[in-house]
């Protein structure tokens, strides 16, 4: 189970091409989830991750959890 | 009228005056539109990046907290108001503040004091929801910088925009129900013209969802004419804020003063003209917050 202090938690190793799927984004209600970038270099697609952002946002939905293809994420339900 | 005002207005809104519009030729061209490619090139990082040694995503949520909350948000102020002169980093987006502005101002800003129109992609947009789509308009540091930033181009390219065009496409975004938010990049200098949506743009989320003040309340506040208004209700779904809420006990909307961020969505909507817009400060409650 994941930690409080980190409530939400994607696997990098499953979701490999989130600027394809994206599921996730459009399910988040309060945006807690972002595409972003998390190294320097923009232009590279493989750098492009979904990160949880703003887990304090959270309402505990779980429809990215249930709806991701790869089961790529995980909610701590405290 | 708000602070920037007074300080770049020149008597008048600092939105509204040409000396805020950069030539080409203009004194910090060049350094403006770097600027605008490190803000706009680290746009999508902007909640990872790092300033004075914490995430700006944790400084947000730390901005809610009742003890610290107030200096994290006077640190996220200091960051926001620093002007072309300090030196501001744009990949925390230092020197980056918008203001809500209503459709007619949009469009003048557009038509009358800018340069160049082009279209650009939405990076809040991408960046919240992983959707592409052309909701920006930029100026002439933005037009020049866009080509090194591909991601950003619209599906024909680089298109500059006449009058006509910018016309119906800031008439088509309002009636789409987003918000116009004029853009400072880095201040006094304007960028752009935004069209936004709670919560996916970054300034709206930040001031909305963590009381940062990234994006600036309107210089006005819609006001409903009882006499005049039907109760159509067509008003009740146009209100991002919060402020408008239609009450079925008065068949009419009411507006909260206090939520109002003077956009005009609810204004354009009403056919019968039963809400219009006034100055902010004619409201003793309103004057002065921004």
């Amino acid at each position: 189970m994941p930690r409080k202090r980190d409530p939400i938690k994607v696997d990098y190793d499953k979701c490999t091409s989130p600027e394809d799927c994206k599921i996730c984004l459009n399910m988040c209600q309060p945006v807690v989830l972002i595409l972003t970038f998390t190294d320097k270099d923009y232009h590279d697609p493989k750098d492009w991750k979904i990160v949880p952002a703003f887990p304090s946002l959270c309402i505990k939905c779980n429809l990215c959890v249930d709806k991701c293809p790869n089961n790529a994420i995980s909610v701590a339900v405290q | 009228m708000c602070k920037f005002c007074s300080k770049h207005g020149a008597n008048g809104k600092w939105y509204l005056n040409a000396k805020n519009y950069l030539k080409k030729e203009g004194e910090h061209f060049e350094q403006v539109r770097d600027y605008m490619e490190g803000l706009w090139g680290n746009m999508e990082r902007l909640y990872l990046a790092k300033s004075g040694g914490a995430r700006v995503s944790k400084a947000l949520e730390l901005a809610l907290s009742p003890v610290v909350g107030d200096e994290v948000r006077k640190i996220f102020d200091e960051h926001i108001e620093k002007d072309v002169y300090q030196n501001p980093d744009p990949r925390v987006a230092e020197g980056h503040f918008g203001q809500v502005i209503p459709l007619e101002e949009a469009k003048m800003i557009t038509m009358d004091l800018s340069d160049v129109n082009i279209k650009a992609m939405c990076h809040c947009k991408y960046n919240h929801r992983g959707i592409k789509q052309a909701t920006c308009l930029g100026f002439t540091a933005v037009a020049e910088m866009l080509p090194k930033l591909p991601r950003y181009l619209p599906e024909n390219g680089i298109e500059i925009l006449d009058a006509d065009k910018v016309e119906s496409f800031l008439e088509n975004m309002n009636q789409k129900g987003m918000v116009h938010t004029v853009w400072a990049g880095p201040i006094p200098y304007i960028a752009s013209i935004c069209s936004c949506d709670h919560p996916n743009c970054i300034g709206l989320r930040m001031r909305l969802d963590f009381g940062v003040k990234a994006v600036l309340k309107g210089e006005y506040i819609a006001v409903v004419d009882p006499n005049r208004c039907i109760g159509c209700t067509k008003c009740a779904s146009r209100c991002q804020f919060g402020a408008l809420h239609f009450s079925s006990v008065l068949n009419r909307p009411m507006i909260d003063v206090k939520k109002c961020f003077g956009c005009g969505l609810c204004k354009e909507s009403c056919e019968d003209n039963a809400i219009t817009l006034i100055d902010r400060e004619e409201i003793p409650v309103t004057r002065g917050s921004y």
